[in-house]
């Protein structure tokens, strides 16, 4: 078993080596390695689950007396689930990028990149150090920027995956400084081990800082505030990458790699902090969500609000009791639960969007759409059930796991309760708005007019995806809290009455009329972008300005040609005394023999 | 067998072959130079893989010169050195390869650089302070007069009259050092493993190694562009020919580190705990001041420059650190920046002869039009970031944990900012405004790399994926070594690990 777990990991780096040493001259054998291998790698985590309880293997990578980093992999409850969701999720997504990118010219590099990543994700999930899910965590940083640059003619999308990258970096820097903190401390990186310490010295009790650090790194990957802002941008990749990457894995990292330490920050101040942006990223995420336009852009704020509502129940913690089936404790359990449906459930969603937008002509705007319904019926259909599924229209998956958030909120927090409330609210009257306005009504564009259904390439794994979406919900059952019960179905009836009196028949947005500065403010994501932007452009180029200079005028200019300056001074004042003349010269001689000889004799 | 004998001399002895060789026989000329240096690359091949960890110094060839003042030919390489020795062979070969833009005065540039090349292994292979000390200067004139006579720009004379100003500077006060040395150890011998053995018996008297140490310290830092001694490199670079810099900034500058951790730490130990608090703040500054004036570039070979200086950051820093893991990164960061610093310079090499212009504001999309070079640079770029899978990043790791051990905590958070976030910004510019983008108007004829520098690139790239996937091959070599030098400095061995300053 252990070579298995071994394959799950490398078989996807395979297929990325071989197709950049040449299989990508064949389009038809970059997709065969690179689906092979994903599927192969879903197929071995599917034995996993069955076969093996726990299972630990690993190798040295690097070992310096007082230093030992390992590849090692950690196979329990946690990371299997997440195999399966990251291998399952990937598989389909890369079954519907055949018909979404069939014509594009670099088809091959795009498979390369997709299997890239798909190897870097399953490192973080197998991780059983700090050390190697930092390696693997900047893995996914870069995968993720080759692939939302994938286009990278385009400057958007050029400058998207810079920005993504540079944003997600100073979350790293958080997350390195922690782990140097968690070593230091500890002595060790490998999580098992440290789990034995905190239990076994309670003295050892990890600074609240150090936890907050690591937090970190989560706030880059699953852009949490204030890192969120470059998840909306990176939906300048392809469709497909934005589904697996920005809705069910990377963003999904952050989260999951907060479970797997857990027991590192539990009852530090850290958790207050996680908690409190957790609850914040989700509803500033979703009021932004309310006044954009783009169908991928809803979906990626919609996302930043669903990872919000992980981060928050995780630091809300919450008790410990075995019938929590993942992890043992409330707060991570409902945090992983909901990762999973939502993993499901927004990858149809951005790959029903995908749909949408190749049937459009790569039409992005909700408002050039409408009436689809008709012209695309499975796409239809399976973009309800995300819809229910996200808003948490009850038996649907997302509605158990929203349940299970709540229910930790409202017995740990009762203002982030209620926060959960608001954006349980809020999300379905952005979803009902752009169900409404892209699928009802009449088509407002010649596109829309024209759209047909996507191939069944594409189809097929939309409706496979809506299985686990209307389904995923019923293995992790509590019993129903009736407070609780109320307040969702409750909030999910108050957002389709509201969206549906507002957009039914509308051919235009009538909120910013309506809001003015705040549907705005709303618009414009509170101008996060526009700060950040001021910031780069007025403290780092300044920065960066003043050291060019410095270095240019003071260390360059001034000592160098001082020194320079100050030779050729002397050189000059030397050559007054070489005329030329025979007489100077024997003047000077004489000169020089009386002052030795006076000196001599003195 | 003594590979190193014929390591290094190979490309001495092509030397004198091309300079039989008529002028007009450029191709002639150019085959002798990269079958020498090919062929001593795959010996320094050989001897990497056949060096045993465990075994002390190898490869020994030892002749007896001038007995009266103890002066010895005397090769050898031991787990510091071997890994230098094969990445300078490496490059070398590879630089080789990308000499192809010399068109005029053929002859003559390839008599300099099979010297230059000759002379930077000979530096590192020897193990005798008069031949460490005359390879150096052997490599180092050829430098100069590469850069003032086939050298690019308007600014190359003011440039080679700069690098040779700094560069003779650093190694005059080094020799001062050095000779202090000589005469504070009351020595016979030219011999380092003698001379090492001596002051360990009966160490240099500590005042007079508090300022033997700065000597050393300053000189070699010189050589390596320490902070505020650094701005010869970066308009060196961009002045040098592409084979020049790729040799001086991935191998020749190696030197200064070398020599300190080889000569000016083990023979000045107390010297060298006075001085390297001082040391980790000029590191920092490397990392950090050098970072930022990089980002601001606008010429790639600027950035390139700036970049390798705030690298060389690290190396200090994990020199300061005087522990075990650091002094093992340090030697793992130079090894992994020889050949990226070579793979940069021999890329931009590639650009600027295609258009004649390295203006980054001019470029772009150039990933389409050349997707060998273009892939090969963005790889390169990524290694430069520090992106795991790549040797660089093994390195700076291992040099964060050592300075966070070694208490250098405020130190290490500004490094690993500058690392991850200064490091990210100017490299993803750099791609951004190079490879990334619509295509820019004149880079509309640009063709992609050869196959023999492309050989190159990929040589130089497998390297740093291997030494990347794998740094046990080097650190196991390094650490063995490293070792005997921390205990100079710090005889208690828990603190020579750093791992007693658990702050609880």
């Amino acid at each position: 078993m252990e070579l298995a777990a071994w394959l799950i990991l490398l078989l996807p780096l395979i297929s990325s080596g071989l197709i950049g040493m040449g299989a990508f001259r064949s389009k038809a054998v970059s997709a065969g390695f690179s689906i092979g291998a994903v599927t192969c790698s879903f197929l071995l985590s599917l034995s996993m689950v069955a076969n093996v309880e726990t299972l630990n293997t690993s190798i040295n990578w690097l070992a310096i007396e007082g230093l030992k980093f390992d590849i090692g992999l950690q196979i329990d409850k946690l990371s299997k689930l997440m195999l399966c969701v990251v291998t399952g999720v990937g598989s389909l997504i890369h079954i519907f990028s055949l018909g979404y990118m069939k014509d594009d010219k670099d088809f091959s590099r795009y498979f390369g990149f997709l299997s890239l990543f798909i190897f870097s994700m399953l490192g973080i999930v197998l991780a059983d150090n700090f050390v190697m899910m930092f390696i693997f965590w900047e893995l996914v940083g870069v995968s993720s920027y080759l692939l939302i640059g994938f286009w990278f003619e385009k400057p958007s999308a050029a400058d998207a995956a810079k920005k993504a990258f540079l944003t997600n970096r100073v979350g790293d820097f958080g997350f390195l400084i922690g782990i140097l903190m968690v070593w230091i401390l500890f002595q060790t990186v490998s999580f098992s081990e440290l789990q034995l310490n905190v239990q076994k010295e309670d003295a050892l009790m990890l600074s609240g800082l150090a936890g907050f650090l690591i937090f970190c790194g989560a706030m880059g990957k699953s852009a949490q505030a204030p890192l969120h802002v470059w998840l909306p941008d990176a939906m300048e990749g392809p469709t497909p990458v934005s589904a697996l990457i920005h809705a069910a894995t990377m963003v999904a990292a952050g989260v999951y790699m907060l479970c797997r330490v857990f027991f590192l920050i539990e009852g530090t101040w850290a958790m207050e902090a996680v908690a409190w942006i957790g609850g914040l990223t989700a509803l500033m995420a979703a009021l932004m969500a309310v006044q954009q336009d783009d169908i991928k852009r809803i979906l990626a704020y919609s996302t930043l609000s669903q990872l919000g509502y992980m981060v928050m129940v995780v630091g809300l913690g919450g008790e410990h009791d075995d019938h929590y089936a993942i992890t043992g404790v409330a707060g991570t359990d409902a945090a992983m639960f909901h990762l999973t449906t939502h993993a499901f459930f927004k990858a149809m969603l951005f790959l029903g969007a995908g749909s949408v937008i190749y049937a459009c002509h790569h039409e992005q705007d909700i408002w050039k759409m409408g009436g689809l319904r008709s012209r695309m019926p499975k796409t239809y259909w399976t973009f309800l059930i995300g819809t229910f599924a996200l808003c948490g229209v009850p038996l649907f998956s997302g509605f158990f796991s929203k349940e299970a958030i709540l229910v930790v909120a409202f017995k740990e927090s009762i203002p982030l309760f209620l926060i959960a409330v608001v954006v349980a609210v809020l999300t379905t009257f952005y979803m009902t708005r752009l169900f409404i306005v892209a699928f009802t009504g009449d088509a407002r564009s010649d596109y829309a007019k024209h759209a047909k259904e996507s191939p069944s390439v594409m189809t097929v794994p939309l409706l496979i995806l809506a299985v686990p979406a209307l389904f995923a919900g019923y293995f992790n059952m509590h019993e129903p809290d009736p407070i609780i019960l109320f307040a969702s179905v409750m909030a999910v009836v108050f957002g389709f009455l509201f969206a549906r009196a507002i957009y039914k028949n509308a051919d235009k947005d009538p909120l910013p009329a309506k809001f003015g500065i705040f549907a705005k403010a709303m618009n414009e994501r509170f101008w996060f972008d526009e700060f950040y932007q001021w910031i780069i452009e007025n403290v780092q180029e300044n920065l960066a300005r003043i050291t060019d200079i410095a270095d240019r005028w003071l260390i360059a200019g001034l000592l160098v040609r001082g020194v320079h300056g100050s030779t050729e001074l002397a050189g000059r004042l030397l050559r007054l005394a070489q005329t030329g003349n025979l007489q100077t010269y024997a003047f000077w001689f004489t000169a020089g023999l009386v002052a030795v000889l006076v000196f001599a004799l003195s | 067998m003594n590979y190193l004998f014929f390591i290094v001399m190979l490309p001495l002895l092509a030397s004198m072959i091309v300079s039989f060789i008529p002028g007009s026989q450029a191709k002639a000329i150019r085959n002798v130079t990269l079958g020498a240096s090919g062929l001593s690359a795959i010996l320094s091949l050989v001897a990497f893989c056949t060096f045993q960890v465990d075994g002390g110094l190898q490869f020994e060839t030892k002749w007896i010169w001038v007995e009266s003042l103890g002066l010895n030919f005397h090769l050898g390489a031991d787990g510091i050195n071997i890994g230098i020795i094969f990445m300078g062979a490496v490059v070398a070969f590879a630089s080789v390869c990308c000499a192809g833009d010399i068109t005029h005065r053929v002859k003559e540039f390839y008599v300099l650089l099979n010297i230059m090349i000759g002379g930077v292994l000979g530096a590192f292979a020897s193990m005798d302070l008069f031949f460490f000390y005359f390879f150096h200067e052997l490599a180092l004139v050829p430098t100069f007069i590469m850069i003032g006579v086939w050298g690019r720009g308007q600014n190359r004379n003011y440039a080679a009259y700069k690098i040779t100003l700094y560069l003779s500077l650093g190694a005059l006060l080094a020799l001062i050092g050095l000779i202090g040395v000589y005469v504070q150890a009351d020595a016979d011998s030219f011999s380092i493993p003698d001379l090492i053995n001596k002051v360990k018996e009966q160490s240099i008297d500590e005042s007079a190694q508090k300022w033997i140490f700065p000597l050393l310290m300053f000189g070699f830092g010189i050589l390596v562009s320490l902070w505020p001694f650094h701005t010869w490199a970066p308009l060196g670079y961009s002045a040098a020919p592409t084979a020049t810099a790729m040799l001086h900034a991935g191998v020749l500058k190696k030197f200064g580190l070398y020599g300190l951790i080889r000569i000016a730490i083990p023979m000045a130990p107390v010297g060298a705990q006075y001085w390297l608090g001082i040391l980790a703040w000029l590191a920092m500054a490397n990392l950090l001041f050098c970072g930022l004036v990089a980002v601001r570039q606008k010429d790639l070979n600027l950035l390139i420059g700036n970049s390798s200086v705030a690298h060389m950051g690290f190396i200090f820093l994990g020199i300061a650190s005087m522990n075990i893991i650091g002094l093992t990164g340090a030697v793992l960061v130079m090894i992994a920046h020889g050949l990226l610093a070579a793979l940069a310079f021999g890329l931009s090499g590639h650009f600027y002869q295609q258009n004649s212009s390295l203006d980054m504001t001019q470029m772009g999309g150039l990933l389409r039009k050349m997707p060998l070079a273009g892939s090969a640079f963005l790889m390169a770029m990524m290694a430069g970031c520090g992106l795991p899978g790549f040797a660089n990043f093994a390195g700076e790791l291992t040099i964060f944990f050592a300075a966070w051990a070694a208490g250098y905590k405020l130190i290490t958070v500004i490094a690993v900012w500058s690392a991850l976030v200064v490091g990210g910004l100017y490299m993803l510019r750099a791609i951004r405004n190079i490879l990334h983008g619509p295509q820019g108007g004149t880079w509309k004829n640009s063709k992609d790399s050869s196959p023999l520098v492309t050989t190159a690139f990929g040589l130089l790239l497998a390297l740093l994926l291997v030494f990347g996937f794998a740094p046990n091959l080097l650190t196991k070599g390094i650490e063995i070594e490293v070792k005997k030098i921390v205990y100079l400095v710090k005889p208690d061995i828990d603190e020579a690990k750093h791992l007693d300053v658990v702050t609880r």
